[in-house]
């Protein structure tokens, strides 16, 4: 039971600021499962991934009290740049995330690999492989700037899965892109949950953080107000009270056992709805 | 004995300041190295934009000055050295007036880590300084390498003087003198409407950042990453 | 596969050359042309002027004179002025030539004051002309690459090629927001001061927008291990093209047969 991402104690302040933006968060986090992280607008979801990916403090100035430790070393502790082997960062922006000194995706996602010194041959192969996952092969010789930000964000991906790291941080990779970019995006995610890495997510559309993620944490003015799998947490509508979005399953599951329904348990997930209603019309039918 | 004044002392701040309080590794940060391709594609724009207006101005040390005043003398210079190479791609005659750009970036420089900006009156004598310190280098290379005519605007009004039968460097200087201070004054302008609009949680990962916070901005800097962040949603 | 799809291929044999060659020819042509402004008949750089003739020949051999015709069309203009005012408005000994105007007053086309002129337009056309072709005929890629293969830092490489790019980018930006702005009915002709009042508007939020996209960007470059220690791999490489030889032959042969063209005129 290797703890690969730790926190212990953690209260971290940006610089001019008295208001914590963590505050006393102690939690940890397994290797190879999926975590979602949910909260309201301003509880500290970004702060809380720069602190894993080691820019607070280092990149954001800033206070830090306790130890955020990855792979049992204290993020301060890494050489400079280092954690860049260890942990992959994929936020918001796409337009932020191209390097902007190469012309073509496919140099774009390459352009990690030179970094890490890996030889040429090994560079061709990986850089193929994961653009076949991410599907952009069709995408390798256009200019990283002239895409839609669906492709842009696909493009960051690849870039970042390129490089095998143990943990992928995804902050909220698809507020910015239509439906179906968003779709093209959990698709690679699903991919990654699949091949077992430990992935930790911050996403405002819950339904997708129901399907996909182990354990679930929520978060209200930088505290964790709730933790724990995923089944409980986003079935727990009292979290509705914070400002928390719950999935339409549990909202409408909730709805259906105060109506009278005899549901085993408040369903998260569409397929899990589905279950339950054939469960019951299968008792119905008897 | 002379072991103390190895390159890397000097590049770790051992040097040049008593305290330690300013190191070139600090002002290169990655955030300043990211910052100059900035500042020369502002000055490159401020030079197009002014020809396109046809204003009798150069406006191509806008981003010089930005950057030098949040990131130091060496940082600054770069920008400006960076400035007139790319301006040399196109055309090869920038790249002489490399001096004045980068001696631009160094004077802005040293004047922001000596308080030369902390208040109006510095801003005028620094703004004043810089660009005396501007026609001195711009002059003599104009009149030394270009007869006294340039590609600038500015170059007609150097000939209307020389046709009047003043002496060369005296036209340049003139014409120089008048109107660099007139650009370096709308550049600083603008450099402090940039600085003053650029929140204070940006200005402080700067090594001169600091600076430019004014004072009673600590209270409404509660705005934490958070609310920047999530106003995309 | 894909890194010869990516590598420059360049079928010019003298644009392939290697791009320290071609800076070796800058600076040997230079020399060169200076030198040969010092040697004067009747006070008139004849020979310098006439080495001027290598840059537009060496363009059409190398393909590039439609990309560097316009380049070298505006320092002949600018050269032009700098004869025209140097030799009617510096007085000096000799006069050549009277001009009557307009019958109203005497324009003097001045000897030694022209043939200065000459040499400073000269100076300048096969300096910034030869400079031209070196740009003209090489990859901004290429360039950065042979640097850094004589141990340019990752990061130097990293600010010029980000600049060029953002260049770019900022130039489409200026001129959306130039016709936003002129869209808008904010006045772009008029006096001078009309027209400042439409150039600042324009510029802040551009420089604005672009710093607060540079703080994200410095946090993908590091993600994207670009501050890991170590050796950097380079997917494309310059090359050679196996020309360099001949070319630095013939560059040395022309210098020394200058230089000694020189020293001999000094000497006897």
């Amino acid at each position: 039971m290797g703890a690969i991402v730790q926190f212990k104690n953690v209260t971290y302040n940006y610089p001019l600021s008295d208001i914590p933006a963590i505050k006393d968060i102690n939690l940890s986090f397994e290797k190879g499962k999926f975590y979602g992280v949910i909260g309201e607008n301003g509880s500290g979801k970004t702060t809380f991934c720069n602190l894993i990916r080691g820019f607070a403090p280092s990149f954001y100035k800033g206070d830090l009290k306790g130890e955020v430790l990855i792979n049992g070393k204290a993020t301060v502790d890494y050489d400079e740049g280092d954690l860049a082997l260890n942990i992959g960062y994929v936020f918001q922006n796409p337009f932020n995330q191209i390097s902007g000194v190469k012309d073509t995706v496919f140099e774009e996602v390459a352009f990690g690999l030179e970094n890490f010194g890996v030889p040429v041959d090994e560079i061709e192969r990986r850089v193929v492989d994961i653009m076949k996952l991410t599907k952009i092969e069709h995408l390798a010789e256009k200019n990283p700037f002239s895409m839609s930000g669906g492709q842009q964000q696909r493009s960051a991906l690849a870039s970042i899965i390129v490089l095998e790291p143990d943990i992928l941080v995804i902050d909220e990779p698809t507020s910015q892109l239509d439906p179906e970019g968003t779709e093209s995006v959990f698709e690679i995610i699903a991919a990654m949950k699949a091949a077992k890495k430990t992935i930790i997510l911050v996403e405002h559309k819950v339904d997708l953080i129901a399907e996909f993620a182990d354990e679930v944490i929520v978060l209200k003015e930088g505290q964790v107000i709730r933790s724990g799998k995923t089944q409980d947490v986003l079935s727990d509508l009292s979290l509705l009270e914070h400002g928390v979005q719950l999935p339409q399953m549990a909202i409408i599951g909730d709805e259906l056992i105060k109506r009278g329904v005899p549901l085993d348990y408040i369903p998260v997930t569409t397929s899990q709805a589905m279950e339950q209603l054939e469960k019951l019309l299968n008792k119905e039918a008897k | 004995m002379w072991g103390h004044l190895s390159i890397k002392n000097f590049w770790e701040g051992k040097i040049m300041s008593k305290e330690k309080k300013y190191s070139i590794k600090k002002d290169f940060s990655l955030l300043a190295l990211l910052l100059i391709p900035i500042a020369v594609a502002i000055n490159f724009a401020g030079g197009q934009l002014a020809s396109l207006l046809k204003l009798p101005l150069y406006l191509d040390t806008i981003g010089t000055i930005f950057v030098a005043m949040l990131c130091g003398p060496w940082v600054g210079g770069l920008a400006g050295l960076v400035t007139n190479l790319v301006l040399g791609i196109a055309n090869p005659i920038y790249i002489p007036f490399a001096i004045v750009n980068i001696t631009v970036g160094l004077v802005t420089g040293f004047l922001a880590r000596n308080k030369g900006f902390s208040t109006w009156w510095r801003w005028i004598i620094s703004m004043v300084l810089m660009a005396l310190a501007s026609i001195i280098t711009a002059a003599p290379i104009v009149v030394l390498m270009f007869g006294g005519i340039t590609s600038s605007g500015t170059s007609l009004i150097t000939a209307t003087l020389m046709a009047t039968g003043t002496n060369i460097w005296k036209a340049v200087v003139s014409t120089e003198l008048v109107f660099t201070v007139i650009d370096r004054v709308i550049s600083f302008g603008i450099t402090y409407l940039i600085l003053r609009v650029v929140p204070a949680r940006t200005l402080i990962k700067f090594s001169l950042g600091e600076n430019y916070i004014k004072k009673g901005k600590n209270a409404a800097v509660a705005d934490t990453e958070e609310n920047v962040d999530d106003d995309i949603d | 596969m894909w890194r010869e799809k990516l590598k420059v291929v360049k079928e010019n044999k003298i644009a392939g050359l290697y791009p320290f060659t071609k800076l070796w020819i800058v600076l040997f042509y230079s020399i060169c042309a200076m030198i040969l402004g010092t040697i004067t008949v009747d006070g008139y750089p004849i020979y310098m002027i006439l080495s001027f003739v290598i840059v537009p020949i060496l363009a059409i051999l190398t393909g590039i004179m439609k990309k560097v015709g316009g380049v070298l069309k505006n320092m002949a203009f600018l050269s032009f002025f700098i004869i025209v005012v140097q030799g009617i408005l510096v007085k000096s000994k000799d006069i050549i030539i009277t001009l009557n105007i307009f019958n109203f007053f005497n324009v003097n086309l001045y000897k030694q004051s022209l043939q200065y002129g000459l040499v400073l337009a000269f100076s300048i056309m096969c300096m910034g002309g030869i400079l031209a072709w070196f740009f003209g005929s090489t990859d901004n890629k290429e360039l950065i690459s042979a640097l850094e293969s004589k141990g340019m830092g990752p990061k130097a490489s990293y600010v010029f090629l980000s600049t060029l790019q953002m260049i770019e980018v900022l130039q489409k930006s200026s001129k959306t927001i130039m016709s936003a702005q002129q869209a808008r009915g904010v006045e772009t002709e008029g006096n001078v001061f009309v027209r400042s009042k439409a150039f600042i508007p324009s510029m802040v939020p551009l420089i604005l927008s672009s710093i607060t996209n540079t703080e994200e960007r410095v946090l993908t470059l590091e993600s994207k291990g670009f501050l890991v220690k170590g050796k950097k791999t380079k997917l494309y490489d310059v090359s050679p093209n196996g020309k360099e030889k001949i070319a630095m032959v013939s560059i040395i042969i022309y210098t020394v047969i200058i230089v000694l063209w020189r020293v001999l005129l000094w000497v006897l």
